[in-house]
């Protein structure tokens, strides 16, 4: 039996502050949620970032309890008795803990790549958007504040030296990984989606439908045409109640992030 | 008072103060002679003809002469070392000198008159860069604090100070430097360059605060004005795990450009333990019209009275008020409200835990009222008196406030309801430190005590500078 669990409040946030990569992380929590059936409000908050109790959008306030980031909040809702994963067996839950890892490690580090060690990217969009709450000169601050945190991180992993094109290469050979083993089925594992589905949901989906400085990134995914239909199904199955052609309130469809 | 020799017209000539000659030699014969000398000057009108200072190095010249000029216009001896008096305290309170000694001769060289008096200030500047190094241990805490202090910089009274504490936790410094108006010491300008940081366990808030001012101060008739510029950047954050939602709300960063005018005026004999005389400061703060994200007015004034009573004891009565008036819709910040509550405040009561609350953080309030009638008398049976006795009084107090509050919060917020008064009596020990600061032991009854509010009731101690 499941337990009812209260209305759960996402934090992230504002429309004209998300970044790429927020945003990916933001969706993906927003569909493990939906996919469990939860009830969620979704809640805008500037200093979202800093309310986190690590840092990271997206968080969820539930009761008096705060969980940042995907991984705590499947573990928190498993604690509560829901779940996706019970079916799964150990092999296949391997399996997906290492596709997540893969998603994380590839997907999500070329997304802050794109956003904060390429030029211009940096300068016409991210910098901007990220400042955007903020009255001059702190803006200035905190936006390169940021820039210089996550340049340190890529240095950190050894993603410093490598170019906008090896990235791309990257990402591509990270949806090749994805697309093989979904091949036919409609989520990764059976019928039934995985926290692995929303995850992968979450950064294939906001990829296609932000626009950055270049159509490369959207044209990779593209052209894995079962991935395609794969976010199709996702966003009809669990998304249809928001508006037809936006995921959910607070993202924008194709326009984007500029 | 110093050092101030006066000599007597003595016919003998005179080069310096190491006359190779010993006075005591002379008294026998000269004392009666002298003695004459020495009535018939006092009554006698005499001018002041030169007044030096010697000792300069970096000093401009013309800075001191505002302050020495009203020397020239002494009329008698007795006057001439009055104003030199008064003349040696101007000097010494720029800062820029260690010793000042003034000595007054009788006129010699060709313009001399015969009751001409040349008065000469021997000053000794300070050195150009003194330093200091402290170390510091605190709650789970160590920490190392430099100082610099660069006196006289530019010859005018210029004063450079930087202070810089590294800590196991935090860091924090700042820069000072202050520019008096030569001639007016009391007009001066100060820029502030600083970082601070603080901890308020009783809203589990930490708050990083980096900040420029600059502070114009100015007399105006009886009361003193100081006009304010500041910037701050300022960081909040949750102190634990555990802080309430309604702080972590708060958590973030946010620009603060306000300017602000302090108005006081203190004719208290004494900061710490004044026996008659009033204080009334009033300050208001405008932030948010000249940039930053924090926009709110702000008034908050002090009011204090003293009277002396029967045998010794000092009657006070003190009335403190504030009004923070949130700007452009946007709801105000929790570092910007009043809090009330604690040894320093409403006795009593635990440190700023009165008021609104959530999980046990407090929010503080939006307006708020605090007095306090105080009862001070000499300790009982006087032990010590004329001497360590006299930094100790006991005294019998009643406090009363009340925090109110006109934002409206969403999540996990119990209202205290703010029709009902705190108030608390009690008696206490205090105890006086320098001139700045004072310690108190008190026995307090807290009464009018709202749910949600931290009492302390029972002996509490309490130290700082600023007390209700």
């Amino acid at each position: 039996m499941c337990k009812c669990m209260s209305v759960c409040c996402l934090f992230v946030f504002s429309e004209d502050q998300i970044l790429l990569s927020d945003c990916a992380s933001s969706l993906a929590v927003q569909a493990y949620l939906r996919m469990c059936n939860l009830p969620v409000h979704v809640s805008c908050r500037s200093n979202a970032e800093y309310m986190s109790p690590s840092g990271k959008v997206p968080f969820v306030h539930v009761g008096n309890q705060v969980v940042s980031e995907l991984g705590p909040i499947v573990q928190f809702t498993k604690a509560k008795g829901h779940s996706l994963s019970d079916g799964l067996d150990d092999v296949q839950r391997a399996e997906m803990k290492a596709y997540m890892e893969l998603v994380n490690n590839m997907l999500l580090t070329a997304e802050l790549y794109i956003q904060w060690c390429d030029d211009t990217t940096a300068t016409e969009i991210s910098r901007p958007r990220y400042s955007s709450p903020y009255s001059w000169p702190l803006n200035q601050i905190l936006a390169y504040q940021k820039q210089w945190e996550v340049r340190r991180k890529m240095n950190a992993i050894g993603w410093a030296g490598k170019s906008l094109e090896q990235v791309y290469e990257d990402v591509s050979q990270c949806c090749q990984a994805l697309s093989q083993r979904l091949g036919t089925q409609p989520y990764f594992f059976n019928k039934q989606p995985t926290e692995l589905d929303a995850l992968v949901f979450g950064h294939l989906f906001t990829i296609l439908t932000t626009r950055l400085t270049s159509d490369e990134l959207g044209e990779k995914i593209k052209s894995y045409s079962n991935l395609l239909a794969f976010c199709r199904r996702i966003e009809q199955s669990y998304f249809e109640d928001s508006q037809a052609g936006s995921s959910s309130r607070g993202y924008s469809k194709g326009p984007s992030l500029f | 008072m110093g050092t101030v020799h006066a000599r007597s017209m003595d016919p003998l000539p005179m080069h310096g103060r190491d006359m190779g000659v010993h006075p005591d030699d002379m008294i026998e014969v000269q004392e009666a002679e002298q003695e004459t000398k020495q009535e018939v000057l006092e009554n006698k009108d005499v001018v002041v003809q030169h007044v030096n200072i010697e000792g300069l190095g970096r000093t401009k010249e013309d800075l001191l002469g505002y302050e020495i000029s009203e020397v020239f216009h002494a009329k008698n001896l007795i006057d001439v070392m009055k104003k030199s008096h008064i003349a040696r305290q101007k000097l010494l309170r720029l800062g820029i000198f260690k010793e000042v000694e003034v000595v007054i001769d009788t006129s010699d060289g060709a313009d001399a008159l015969p009751n001409g008096l040349d008065v000469t200030f021997e000053v000794t500047e300070m050195k150009r860069l003194t330093g200091s190094y402290n170390t510091m241990v605190g709650n789970n805490e160590g920490s190392m604090v430099l100082g610099v202090k660069l006196p006289n910089v530019f010859g005018r009274a210029e004063k450079l100070t930087f202070q810089f504490s590294y800590g196991t936790k935090e860091t924090s410094y700042g820069l000072s430097f202050f520019k008096p108006q030569p001639g007016n010491f009391e007009r001066n300008l100060a820029l502030n360059l600083y970082k601070v940081t603080g901890q308020f366990p009783w809203s589990s808030l930490k708050e990083t605060d980096r900040g420029v001012s600059t502070e114009l101060n100015f007399p105006l008739w009886r009361t003193n004005h100081t006009l304010k510029w500041e910037g701050v950047w300022r960081e909040l954050g949750c102190l634990a795990r555990s802080a309430s939602f309604a702080v972590r709300e708060e958590s973030g960063h946010t620009l603060k450009s306000a300017l602000s005018h302090t108005m006081s005026i203190d004719n208290r004999n004494s900061a710490i333990f004044p026996k008659k005389g009033a204080l009334l400061r009033i300050n208001q703060e405008l932030a948010g019209y000249t940039g930053g994200d924090a926009s709110f007015l702000k008034e908050d004034f002090e009011l204090q009275v003293n009277r002396r009573l029967v045998w010794d004891s000092v009657l006070s009565a003190s009335l403190w008020g504030g009004c923070l008036l949130p700007i452009g819709g946007r709801p105000s910040s929790i570092a910007d409200r009043f809090y009330l509550g604690g040894p320093t405040s409403v006795r009593g009561f635990g440190m700023y835990s009165i008021g609104p609350q959530s999980e046990g953080d407090y929010l503080g309030g939006e307006a708020y009222w605090a007095g306090g009638l105080h009862l001070y008398t000499p300790l009982p049976f006087r032990p010590g008196r004329a001497g360590f006795g006299d930094l100790f009084r006991t005294h019998f107090f009643l406090n009363a406030g009340n925090l109110y509050i006109w934002y409206i919060l969403q999540i996990n917020i119990k209202l205290s309801l703010a029709e009902c008064i705190r108030w608390s009596y009690g008696a206490g020990i205090v105890l006086r430190l320098a001139n700045i600061a004072r310690l108190e032991l008190n026995y307090c009854i807290p009464m009018g005590v709202q749910s949600g509010d931290r009492i302390c009731d029972g002996v509490q101690f309490g130290a700082g500078i600023r007390f209700l």
